[in-house]
This record gives C-alpha cells, sequence and structure tokens, in this order.
C-alpha cells in the first residue's frame, strides 16, 4: 500500500511524503505495543515490541533403541509455530514523520496500548502531531535517563557493540567484547551541546559536566561560513579538507617543534589562527576540517579532564555528531589519545544513534522486565552500521531511502559465560576475524553466495507441500545476497565479522521468510545413518586407555563439526554411497582438515583441552 | 625581587617576545643618563631612544602602550622608565630592516628574545640584519616577568586585580589585589592559543595543558564571520552584541531550567546552536556574531582552566595574554565562570600588563647574562 502525503497537510511545511513499502520498514506491526519515540534535532527514532509468528522445526519423538535395519527414520520432526519477542527501531528525518505515524496508523491492529513514551528535544515540539495521529497519549521521559537505560542495554545484550576506531590499520574497527561488569563508565553525549555523564551502576548516574561547544556548533559555525545546509554535507567538505591552511600551527610560530615540551611542529596552536592574518579566502573544505578539529579536539581535552578527575578509563561517546563518521571518530580518537598520553582509548557504539529510544522503550516495559531476558541482534531485520552514510553506501542508500533499522529477538534463554572460562572477557569463540582478514573474508564470503543456490533449493524442497514456497526462497535469496554484498563493502557492520555471523545472517533471513531449517530433511537422514553407528562407537571408545580416549573424542567432536560444515560434500557422498561408515567418514575428513582447516582447529583444539584439563 | 646585576649590559636594553600574533616589546628608557655618558652615546643609540619614546605609534601598526608605563624604575642601578610595545607578528621583516636600517648591530647589546618567533626568525636577524638572538623559553620568561612586575608595582598601585560580585552585573566592581601567597597557582595565558601551567614556586612549574581554541581562533573566526580586520573592531562589534541570538540556551531546548541536572535555562547548552537555521542565520547581526564568538571561546577557557584548577588542587587562576587587552567582556565572563562553576570555592586573578610578562621575562634575562661581550 503505497502513501503519499501533502494534499491535505498544508500547516506543517516540514512534511515530506514517501512511499513506505509495507513489510520493510515498519514490520509486524499488527501486535505492536510499548511504543516509544525519540525525537531529536533532526532525527526521530521510533521503537516497538511486537512478535513475530515463525515455523520452528523441533524433534517430535525419538526411540533409539530400536530398528537398526529398518527404513524409518529414527525421529520425527515436526514444524511448529512459535512466538519470538522482537524489538523494533526505525530511524529516520524528521521531516517524515507525519507520513510514517499515518502509516503506524493505518496498521496498527491489535493493540491495547494507550501511551507512547517520548524523549528528546523534540518530544515537546511533536507531542501534539503524535497524540492526534497515533491517538495515544504522550508520556515524557527525562532524555539523559533514557540515554543511560538505552546505553547499559547495549553494552549488556549486543556483542561487539562497542569498538575503537584506528583509521590506519588493518582493521579499521576494532570490536571490543561484552563485558560482565560494564560499570563505571563515562557518557559523552555529543548532540546539540555536550552532556557529560559518569555511570556508577543501572540505577545511578550523573551529569558531572558538559561543554556548549558541540553538535549544533559545527553545524552553525559550518553554515555561517560555508553556506552548507546540511550536516552530512559539512563532514563530506571536511573529510576532502586541509586544516593547516586555515589553522595556525606550532611551527607556525616556531618554525618548528617546540622541543622542550614536547610539542611537536604539527599540532593546532591556535585554530582559524590564519584567517586573521591572511587575506586570502579559504576553501570550504579547509574551514570545515578545522571546524571539525576544533570541535573534536576540545571535546576530547574536556572528556580527558573529567575522566582523570573521576578516574575512569572507559569513554564511550554518543550522539548524532558522530554519526559513525570516520573522520569525526578518528579525530575523537586522536585528541584522546593526545591528551591521556594514551592511557584511555576511545570507544564508540554501533547503535548510538538509538540509546534513547531503547531507554524510552525500557522505562515503558518494566513490567515486561526486559533486563532479565537476553537480547539479540536480527541480522535480516537491521540495517548496520553506517547503512546512511552516503559515501559509503550509496546501493543500501538507495534501497531504504532514508531509514535505518534495528531488530533485536528476545532469546529463548539467558545466555551467559561458560562457568569454566578463565576470563570470560578475553575469551574469543571464533578463530578466524573476517573484518580483519581480507583474504579469509574474500574467501568466506565467496562460499556462502557460492553455495546460496544450494540452499535455495534445499530451503523449496524442504517445504515441498507449499505454494508459495518458490517466492519466499526467491526472497530469502535476495535478501541474503544483499547482506553478502553489504558485509563486502563494509565488514563490520554488524560487529565482528565471523563465519559464525555469517552463517547466523543466513538463518536469521532463512527464519524471516518462514524456513526454519531447510537441511531438517537432510540431517534427519544423516542422523539417522550416524545413529546407526553411535552404540558401536561408543563401544569402541570405551576400550580405549584413558589417555586415548580423551584424544580420540576431541578428534571425533571435531570431526563432527567438520562434517557440518561440509554438508554439500557429505550430502554427495552419502548419495553416492550408503554405506559410509562413520570410519571412513573419519578418514576422509580427517585427510580435508589436515589441507584446509588444520591451522583452525589447532587453535580449537587448544580451547577445547584447556577446557577439559579444569 | 633583587636582582643579581654581575655586569651591566650595554644599551638598548630590550626584551622581546615574539608570539604568534604579536611581537612584545619591552625597552627601558634610562632617565638618569650623565653628560659624559650623553657624550659618548653613539648616534644610532640616541636615535633609537628618541624614535621610541617621543612616538606612541609606530608605522601603521605599532603601537606603544603609554597607559602601561612604568615610571622610575630602578634596575641594576639604572634609573628610568619601562616601555612597552606592540606590533604584529606580520611585520617582523620590516622590523628586522629597521634593525638593519638602524645599524643595531653595531651596538655591542644582547637581543633577549623569547616566544615562538624568536626561533622561527633567528636566521633572519642573522641574515638580514646580523643580528644574533639570545634564545629563551617562552614560559620561563613569562613566569619571571610576571613575579618581577608584580614585585615591583605599577606606579605604586597593585598590578593584580579581580572582580568582586561577578554574578551582580550591577554591582561587579573591579578591585586591586596583592599577590602574596602566590603559589601555587594556575596560570592560564591566553595568545593566539593558550597555555595552562601549574606554577609552585618560581622555579618550579609545569605546562597542565593548552587549547587551540585561543585568541587567534577568536580573532580569525570574527574576520570571517564579520569582516572586521582588527581585533579592536572585533571586540569593538562584540560589545554592542547579544550572543543569545545565536546560542541556543537550555531555555531554548527544555522550556525552562533543566532541573535534574541543576542548567538554569540562561545557560548555554549549544553556542551557534541557533544558526543550523536558515531564519535565525538571516536575522542576526554581525555584533551578535562577534559577541557569540567572543563568549564561546571564553566560556571554553574557563571551563577548561576550571577543570585544570580541579585537578591540580590549586585554587589561584590567575589570566593573562594579550586575547584580555580592552577586553572587560571576557575578563568579567571569566570572573564570573570561575565563580559559579566551582560554588566560589576558586577565583580569577588578572594582571594589567596582560601579555608583556615574556618580554618583560626576556629583559630581565639580558641583565642577569653574565656574558663577556
Amino acid at each position: 500500500m503505497a502513501l503519499s502525503g501533502g494534499a491535505d497537510r498544508g500547516s506543517h511545511s516540514m512534511d515530506k511524503s514517501i512511499t513506505l513499502p509495507p513489510d520493510e520498514i515498519f514490520r509486524n506491526l499488527e501486535n505492536a505495543k510499548r511504543f516509544a519515540i525519540d525525537i531529536g534535532g533532526s532525527l526521530t527514532k521510533l521503537a516497538y515490541y511486537s512478535t513475530v509468528q515463525h515455523k520452528v522445526a523441533k524433534v517430535r519423538s525419538f526411540d533409539h533403541k530400536a530398528k537398526e535395519t529398518d527404513g524409518d527414520p529414527l525421529y520425527e520432526i515436526s514444524v511448529q509455530e512459535e512466538i519470538t519477542a522482537r524489538l523494533h527501531f526505525i530511524k529516520f528525518e524528521n521531516a517524515y514523520i507525519e507520513t510514517c505515524l499515518d502509516f503506524i496508523k493505518d496498521h496498527l491492529v491489535n493493540t491495547e496500548t494507550k501511551v507512547i513514551k517520548a524523549t528528546g528535544g523534540g518530544a515537546h515540539k511533536f507531542k501534539d502531531l503524535i497524540e492526534k495521529k497515533l491517538k495515544l497519549k504522550v508520556d515524557k521521559e527525562d532524555e539523559m535517563t533514557c540515554l543511560i537505560k538505552g546505553c547499559n542495554f547495549v553494552l549488556k545484550n549486543i556483542p561487539h557493540e562497542a569498538f575503537v576506531y584506528a583509521r590506519h590499520a588493518d582493521s579499521e574497527f576494532r570490536f571490543q567484547n561484552t563485558h560482565p561488569d560494564i560499570f563505571p563508565y563515562l557518557l559523552i553525549n555529543i548532540g546539540s551541546g555536550v552532556s557529560i555523564v559518569k555511570v556508577e551502576s543501572e540505577d545511578k548516574f550523573e551529569r558531572i559536566g558538559g561543554s556548549s561547544i558541540g553538535g549544533g556548533t559545527f553545524w552553525g559555525l559550518g553554515a555561517l561560513l560555508t553556506k552548507t545546509k546540511r550536516f552530512d554535507e559539512l563532514l563530506q567538505l571536511a573529510s576532502k579538507g586541509q586544516h593547516t591552511n586555515v589553522d595556525m600551527l606550532v611551527k607556525d610560530i616556531y618554525g618548528g617543534a617546540y622541543g622542550s615540551l614536547g610539542l611537536t611542529g604539527d599540532l593546532i596552536a591556535s585554530s582559524f589562527g590564519k584567517s586573521a592574518t591572511t587575506d586570502k579566502e579559504f576553501s570550504k573544505e579547509d574551514m570545515a576540517k578545522s571546524l571539525l578539529h576544533m570541535i573534536s579536539n576540545d571535546i576530547g581535552q574536556l572528556a580527558c579532564l573529567y575522566a582523570k578527575l573521576h578516574n575512569l578509563t572507559r569513554v564511550y561517546f554518543g550522539g548524532f555528531f558522530i554519526r559513525g563518521h570516520p573522520v569525526t571518530m578518528h579525530t575523537i580518537t586522536y585528541s584522546i589519545n593526545f591528551f591521556t598520553k594514551g592511557e584511555v582509548q576511545a570507544l564508540f557504539l554501533r547503535h548510538e544513534g538509538y540509546l534513547g529510544a531503547i531507554g524510552a522503550f525500557l522505562k515503558g516495559a518494566e513490567e515486561d522486565n526486559p533486563n532479565q531476558y537476553s537480547w539479540g541482534e536480527n541480522y535480516a531485520g537491521s540495517s548496520g552500521l553506517m547503512s546512511v552514510s552516503p559515501e559509503l553506501n550509496p546501493v543500501q542508500r538507495a534501497r531504504s531511502g532514508t531509514f535505518d533499522m534495528l531488530e533485536m529477538d528476545r532469546l529463548e534463554r539467558q545466555l551467559v559465560n561458560l562457568p569454566l572460562l578463565q576470563d570470560p572477557t578475553s575469551y574469543i569463540p571464533d578463530t578466524v576475524d573476517l573484518t580483519e582478514d581480507a583474504l579469509s573474508r574474500d574467501y568466506w564470503l565467496f562460499c556462502f553466495e557460492d553455495a546460496l543456490d544450494g540452499v535455495v533449493k534445499r530451503a523449496v524442497a524442504s517445504q515441498k507441500d507449499q505454494p508459495e514456497a518458490v517466492e519466499r526462497a526467491e526472497k530469502f535469496r535476495q535478501k541474503y545476497r544483499h547482506k553478502l554484498q553489504t558485509l563486502r563493502h563494509q565488514p563490520f557492520a554488524y560487529g565482528s565479522l565471523t563465519v559464525r555471523s555469517l552463517l547466523d545472517t543466513r538463518e536469521h533471513c532463512l527464519n524471516e521468510f518462514n524456513f526454519p531449517d531447510p537441511y531438517s530433511k537432510i540431517k534427519q537422514k544423516e542422523n539417522d545413518m550416524a545413529l546407526k553407528y553411535y552404540l558401536k562407537v561408543v563401544k569402541s571408545v570405551e576400550e580405549l586407555s584413558w589417555e586415548q580416549r580423551q584424544f580420540t573424542l576431541v578428534k571425533g567432536l571435531l570431526a563432527g563439526n567438520v562434517f557440518d560444515w561440509g554438508a554439500k560434500a557429505v550430502s554427495d557422498v552419502l548419495e553416492s554411497d550408503p554405506d559410509f561408515g562413520f570410519e571412513q567418514a573419519k578418514q576422509q575428513l580427517q585427510g580435508m582438515k589436515t589441507f584446509k582447516l588444520s591451522h583452525n582447529n589447532d587453535k580449537i583444539l587448544n580451547h577445547k583441552l584447556f577446557l577439559t584439563d579444569k | 625581587m633583587k636582582l643579581k646585576c654581575s655586569k651591566k649590559p650595554a644599551f638598548p636594553w630590550f626584551g622581546m617576545d615574539i608570539g604568534g600574533t604579536l611581537v612584545k616589546l619591552v625597552y627601558f628608557e634610562p632617565k638618569d643618563i650623565t653628560a659624559e655618558e650623553e657624550q659618548e652615546e653613539v648616534e644610532n643609540l640616541k636615535s633609537i631612544r628618541r624614535y621610541l619614546t617621543s612616538n606612541t605609534a609606530y608605522g601603521k601598526t605599532g603601537v606603544r602602550d603609554v597607559h602601561l608605563e612604568l615610571r622610575n624604575l630602578t634596575i641594576c642601578g639604572r634609573t628610568g622608565n619601562l616601555h612597552f610595545i606592540r606590533f604584529p607578528t606580520a611585520g617582523m621583516h620590516r622590523f628586522i630592516q629597521m634593525g638593519r636600517d638602524k645599524h643595531f648591530s653595531s651596538l655591542h647589546t644582547t637581543l633577549c628574545a623569547t616566544g615562538g618567533g624568536a626561533y622561527k626568525f633567528e636566521n633572519d636577524f642573522r641574515t638580514m640584519a646580523d643580528l644574533e638572538l639570545l634564545k629563551l623559553d617562552e614560559l620561563d620568561c613569562l613566569i619571571q616577568g610576571l613575579l618581577y612586575i608584580d614585585s615591583v608595582g605599577f606606579n605604586g598601585h597593585p598590578e593584580c586585580y579581580y572582580f568582586e560580585n561577578p554574578s551582580d552585573t550591577q554591582n561587579c566592581i573591579k578591585r586591586s589585589c596583592c599577590l602574596d601567597n602566590l603559589f601555587p597557582m594556575l596560570l592560564v595565558n591566553i595568545g593566539s592559543g593558550v597555555s595552562v601551567l601549574a606554577v609552585y614556586s618560581k622555579d618550579n612549574y609545569k605546562r597542565v595543558t593548552g587549547t587551540s581554541l585561543g585568541g587567534g581562533t577568536f580573532l580569525g573566526l570574527c574576520c570571517l564571520l564579520t569582516g572586521c580586520e582588527t581585533f579592536e573592531e572585533a571586540l569593538e562589534m562584540a560589545s554592542k552584541g547579544d550572543s543569545t541570538n545565536v546560542d541556543k540556551l537550555v531555555k531554548d531546548i527544555y522550556g525552562g531550567d533543566y532541573q535534574r541536572f541543576g542548567l538554569q535555562g540562561s545557560a548555554v547548552a549549544s553556542s551557534f546552536g541557533h544558526m543550523m537555521s536558515k531564519e535565525k542565520r538571516d536575522s542576526i547581526s554581525k555584533e551578535d556574531l562577534a559577541r557569540a564568538t567572543l563568549v564561546t571561546i571564553t566560556n571554553n577557557i574557563g571551563s577548561i582552566a576550571r577543570m585544570c584548577a580541579v585537578n591540580e588542587k590549586i585554587e589561584r587562576v590567575v589570566f593573562v595574554g594579550n586575547f584580555l587587552r580592552i577586553n572587560t567582556v571576557s575578563t568579567k565572563l571569566l570572573a564570573y565562570a570561575m565563580d559559579f562553576w566551582s560554588k566560589g570555592q576558586l577565583r580569577a586573578l588578572f594582571l594589567e600588563h596582560e601579555g608583556y610578562f615574556g618580554a618583560v621575562g626576556a629583559f630581565l634575562e639580558l641583565l642577569k647574562s653574565s656574558e663577556d661581550a
């Protein structure tokens, strides 16, 4: 259902019409509840909780005593409907707010919600509009509280949420592991102005300082100096400028470095210092760059002074000023590094734009007790980092217009660290980091792309009785291919890129189109075959010496893992030789293993051996 | 503060501080010249003295701050007046040429210079005017100069002053004070850029930090935004403007105070924050822009100074530098900021000779040096 606004909305000069494709942006609205909205100076973030119905393949009965010779499968699989709780967050420009509200109202069917939590500077301004359109009462929440709640939530629940930015390193984004204990930390929120908040616990936080020189200053001064109206355009100009033409550097005063103080010649002594003494005109790019440095350095300096006073080493930056823009992140990182002499690292958040909306949502959802659950990012429905950065992703930008999404699914069980881990914070289960290792990344992206046809076929085959399966499978193909393309250009879009995350992404996409397990039939067949040998294998292992047994168990475990990933090869083998035995499988795979994956497996081996030793 | 003069150096006695934007010159005019001495005096020395003391303006941009002149100063056994002269660093080459034209090199005096320009222009002095500079560290000179001037006083008055009732615009008065119990003090030098020093004693100090948002930024941005050309013009405009038209205040965002965090509605939330809107951009005046620039830079310096004072556990904050020259808007704002944010714990102090301490320090070094010239 296409929407166009405009005709009857003469009163709102800001309103822009847009066609909203159904099922793509505001999804699962039928059962939506617990609305929250965060309206900033230029961007609105809408949040709601909804449920998604999708199929899950479950094992029904399993009787391993019987029938070694029978052709019947050892267990049954049934496909059931399951309901997953999902949080939706959508980001869009304020100009589209009316159209979006109309769309939501039209699609909201089963809701009993009466209230919408609102935060942000614009909540005040748009209150009446929201109440009129959605027929919900606007309940305003304190901005800072929402921000902190949101920050705590993402730090605890989303893996690789925080990252360090290193412009010239091989991997620009170095994602941090989720720390079980995130407190205390310093949050520097750079919106129009700057707020510096010390967070000591879930409920204890304090605004310890701030600065009036923030994003608004950059935008305002930038607009005055360069006549550029849009924030993103200013950033683009800045990325191309040379600030040294505009700023007075130490070397301009000293003719070189100020050695005795350790001030290098390239340091900025006075921002815009050359503007007073030269007659020539400066380029827009140079001025924008100077401005960016000036503001980033100033904020960084202040942040360091506060961090020092309060003895804090974890400093997170958020707010629209950053927007995941590389030049900005670089200047701030540099500033923090400079003023703390490398002791503190600037940390950024993948979902910094959503913190307020998440917090407002959590305030409204307190009775559902969201913090007692674990939540996982749904890669299928989430846009990923920097999807609206124009220079970096023209493809995605064109597709979804100016919308950015985040979806989080509630997990069945709460995720906890394995109790046997010596140091949970430093444990990385993935042996290859594809965000860093470009060669491996190319290899694996190609693998998954190449395998896509097969997966699509299997998906269709697993639901032969359903007519629209072909259509859905095609949609899945498009979606997953698009994700792979995104990851090719922006490996950091969803945090650390690993084989595991590629698999998860595929699974999310499959689930999206109701293919809970395209391999269920194959797995059933394989399991059947394997289970036939189960008792025999157990007996033979029992006959080994203790040490031999440990090694055999581990090797078997590994072989089983590899077995799983080489599904295509295995199914080929099974198809060609029905009497394929476990022994043969082990030997064949050992060969494969040594050839391609031995280097990785050594690491896995070490991890797992370490665990069993405990 | 007594100077140990091992020997009296030859006249003329100069101290020079070559900064990023301004060159500060201190010149001692001896008033106790005996007839004999006058007879022997070299012609060019005489002409230099006459040129400097009979003019208050030099060329188009050189200025002698007569109101800062220290009269009847006795130093190293000589009595005379200490003059304070400044000109833009952009005119440095012309100055060196003048030195060549007046055969300065024939006078067996040492030219003591500090500031970055002492290093940057060292070669030019040598090649253009055959003059050798004695280069001195700018922070050393700053501190020594400051301590000396404070010790001799300002023609019988104290050098140091502060503002009483800084928060009260009607009753804010300038009061002089003595800098006894000087140490420790946080010294904030606002020139083109800013240096923040923690000074524990005459010889013990450290540079805590600095910021690039200084006087040069104020002047540079003002020139770009308003088309003005000099510091005086910029300040003139700023004195007439209203920065609240340009800055976004807390009340513009929250409709009043942001009580939860103790932020008054009148506090600036975002400098130049209103300038995101085209309408607002078209409606403000140049004066408003100049004022906003001044206020933004000043408040930022105040903020950093305060944080440093807290981190270093120092209660006395002294502001110097030519940014504060004829700039009561900034001095009052700094006084207010220190007082307000520290709830009265910190006090902002100012000195009459603002940006000349570096040059004075260099001048003192001339008298202390025991070179065999």
